[in-house]
């Protein structure tokens, strides 16, 4: 007999075995109708040396009458400083790259999103803009999800589109455009009272400049007195595909919850990914739950990733060490603190991606491995 | 915006819908889903059917498995958990016990005749593996009379806001679940039956959201040598629940709010407001002598 459990267990308890049931559970509340959330966050990502960053994040989000679904998000400013035209060089190989990133960056941004329920339709519309003094960018999207069968299935199709400038502090005179169509379908089903699996599509394809500005490639070859150097070259059209499906169960008795994720990614460059992240949610009581969560990456590499120049020089080229083919481990730990007016959040993750880590074995030699520590912190107000 | 009013029987009781919405066909479409919708749940948990699931668990007691569907499962691990968080007191076994009790006349079981009914109140004989359950002693009884009218309540709740109202309660005989508050914002005023009083109520209580069940001495019981014995019994005497006449639970469900108040009617008055009060949902209690405690918000004085 369980009499031994603490009493204020007890609604959470028999909460959790109501929800079980195909039933109707929603707060009891005495006055209006609206409910939501707001709250603020702090990102901060460390990678050894090279990058530090902080972003204060603030969210709020609302159903008002149970048919207007309402959120919104703002970015206040974000402080990237990282290591200007960073010189290595790797394995003795004979190249160098040279990366930076504009120091002490501000970033200003923010995205809308509004959606009104027509008994089993949901149509929503969203905005965002961000905003960099080399990069600004603009998206808008149309979604419809309708339910079906119960609400046991649900069906979402989307459409977006972004519209990005791209400029430099290195060329005060660019300013060039990328527009991207992103399209999505994608379907919840129910599975039973405590799991459900999710499964989505989607397609972007943009037309533009990809170049990275602030990259360049710089090759020593031994019958040549000076470096070659070569900027970041890649075509102008990036079609790609994603397959994303989760998949969630709750065990009661276990008071967990087990989320498995994964995602392939494609594209007409020659980057073929895989993502495959295990978590499990366990609820310690009341007002505590952890969540440990494990996460692999492995890519190929794109089909004009080279960290040097070849000879000779090809029509595209580029030394970004996101195009080279490599793996990533990454776990996380995340711990929530449920109080009666107030959520907090902590959660802390390691980021370990090498060429060793590649599925298969090895991945790009001159991948230079990166390690990196990130905590998030947050807090949310329920109303 | 009309509110539209339906009253339908079942599950032995006069209950009702109530719909805002200025379409009369719509609303009456969607009050008939959720009666439906009761009448299904009536007719698969009913103790009185031969052929709902209860009874063919029942007939099985002691002998083989029977196969049932998701739906009761989960009942079923909502009993166990109540069961659990109880303390043992609310037991889905327990209602062999009325076969010692008749209600309808003023006498109190002797200690002879409840106690081979108490050896068949065992919870833990009751046995599921996988989706099959089996009561392990012959006689024993599954009884969802403690939870089902509850539940019928969060389904027909569900059904409306599934139909697409926005605005609509529900009341099987006292247990209500509301969809959305009124029209303008303002909560659905929900009266608490005094227990002395018939047709009086002693307190109105704003609700627009969640569920409001109420557990009273006073639905079925008999009066002997001045002593009140109501139909809520303790699965380890026999006997009925003392110390409360009324207690009343605001939960976001039915199924909890009903639990909640059949739980602080068995535990009693001291350890009944204790867990009332552990659980943190808002209530009014009418204590055995009449005095009330009242952990609602915005309570109104209907008078």
């Amino acid at each position: 007999m369980a009499a031994t459990e603490k009493p204020d267990g007890a609604l959470g308890a028999l909460m959790r075995a109501a929800l079980a049931l195909p039933i109707l559970a929603l707060a009891p509340r005495a006055g209006a109708a609206v409910v939501g959330e707001v709250g603020a966050s702090v990102l901060g990502y460390k990678e050894r040396g090279l990058m530090k960053a902080t972003e204060p994040i603030l969210f709020g989000h609302a159903v008002i009458d149970d048919v207007w679904e309402v959120e919104a998000s703002a970015v206040g400013d974000i402080l990237t400083g990282a290591s200007p035209q960073l010189v290595t060089n790797v394995n003795g190989q004979p190249m160098q790259v040279l990366t930076g990133a504009s120091v002490y960056e501000r970033r200003h941004a923010g995205d809308a999103k509004v959606g009104r329920r027509f008994g089993e339709l949901t149509l929503s519309a969203s905005a965002a803009v961000s905003n960099e003094h080399d990069y600004h960018s603009k998206a808008g999207g149309l979604e419809a999800r309708r339910d079906f069968n119960d609400k046991n299935t649900t069906l979402t199709l989307g459409y977006g589109r972004a519209n990005d400038h791209v400029g430099s502090s290195i060329d005060p005179n660019l300013d060039a455009p990328r527009t991207t169509d992103q399209y999505l379908a994608g379907v919840t089903q129910v599975l039973s009272p405590v799991a459900l699996v999710q499964s989505s599509l989607a397609y972007a394809n943009g037309r533009g400049w990809y170049n990275d500005p602030y990259k360049f490639t710089l090759t020593f070859y031994p019958d040549q007195p000076l470096p070659s150097l070569l900027p970041d070259l890649r075509p102008d059209h990036r079609r790609s595909w994603a397959w994303l499906t989760r998949y969630r169960r709750h065990f009661a008795a276990q008071r967990g919850t087990l989320q498995a994720d994964y995602r392939y990614f494609q594209d007409d460059w020659g980057v073929r990914a895989h993502t495959l992240e295990v978590a499990w949610d366990q609820q310690l009581d009341e007002r505590w739950s952890l969540r440990p969560a494990l996460r692999y990456y492995t890519q190929s590499a794109a089909d004009f990733y080279s960290p040097v120049i070849p000879r000779p020089a090809p029509r595209f080229q580029s030394s970004d060490q996101r195009l080279a083919a490599f793996g990533g481990l990454s776990p996380s730990l995340r711990a929530t603190l449920r109080l009666d007016s107030v959520i907090v959040e902590g959660a802390v993750g390691y980021v370990h991606d090498a060429s060793s880590l590649r599925l298969g074995g090895s991945g790009t030699s001159a991948f230079e491995t990166l390690r990196a520590v990130y905590g998030i912190l947050s807090v949310t107000y329920p109303f | 915006m009309a509110l539209h009013r339906y009253r339908f029987r079942a599950m032995a009781a006069e209950n009702e819908v109530h719909v805002h919405e200025p379409s009369a066909d719509r609303a009456a479409a969607w009050a008939s889903r959720a009666m439906a919708e009761v009448a299904r749940i009536e007719a698969k948990y009913s103790r009185y059917r031969p052929d709902s699931v209860v009874s063919r668990i029942n007939a099985a007691a002691g002998g083989a498995f029977v196969e049932v569907d998701a739906e009761t499962l989960e009942l079923l691990r909502y009993a166990g958990a109540c069961h659990a968080q109880s303390g043992g007191l609310f037991d889905a076994t327990s209602g062999v016990l009325r076969r010692a009790w008749h209600f309808d006349s003023p006498r109190v079981p002797a200690r002879e005749e409840l106690e081979p009914l108490l050896a068949l109140v065992d919870w833990h004989a009751v046995e599921i593996e996988g989706s099959r359950v089996r009561l392990g002693k012959p006689g024993m009884e599954l009884d969802f009379g403690g939870f089902g009218k509850e539940y019928a309540v969060d389904r027909a709740a569900r059904v409306l806001a599934e139909s697409g109202a926005r605005s609509a309660l529900v009341n099987l005989a006292g247990d209500l679940a509301v969809v959305g508050a009124q029209p303008d914002g303002s909560p659905w005023r929900v009266g608490v039956r005094h227990p002395r009083k018939a047709g009086m109520a002693l307190a109105s209580i704003p609700v627009s959201s969640g569920a409001v069940a109420t557990s009273g001495d006073y639905e079925r019981f008999v009066e002997v040598d001045g002593v009140r014995h109501c139909h809520i019994l303790d699965p380890r005497t026999g006997l009925s629940a003392r110390g409360f006449q009324s207690v009343t639970v605001h939960a976001p469900s039915c199924l909890v709010a009903g639990s909640a108040t059949t739980v602080a009617m068995l535990k009693g008055r001291e350890e009944g407001l204790e867990w009332l009060g552990a659980l943190g949902l808002p209530y009014l209690a009418v204590l055995g002598d009449g005095a009330i405690v009242n952990r609602f918000e915005g309570t109104g004085n209907p008078a």
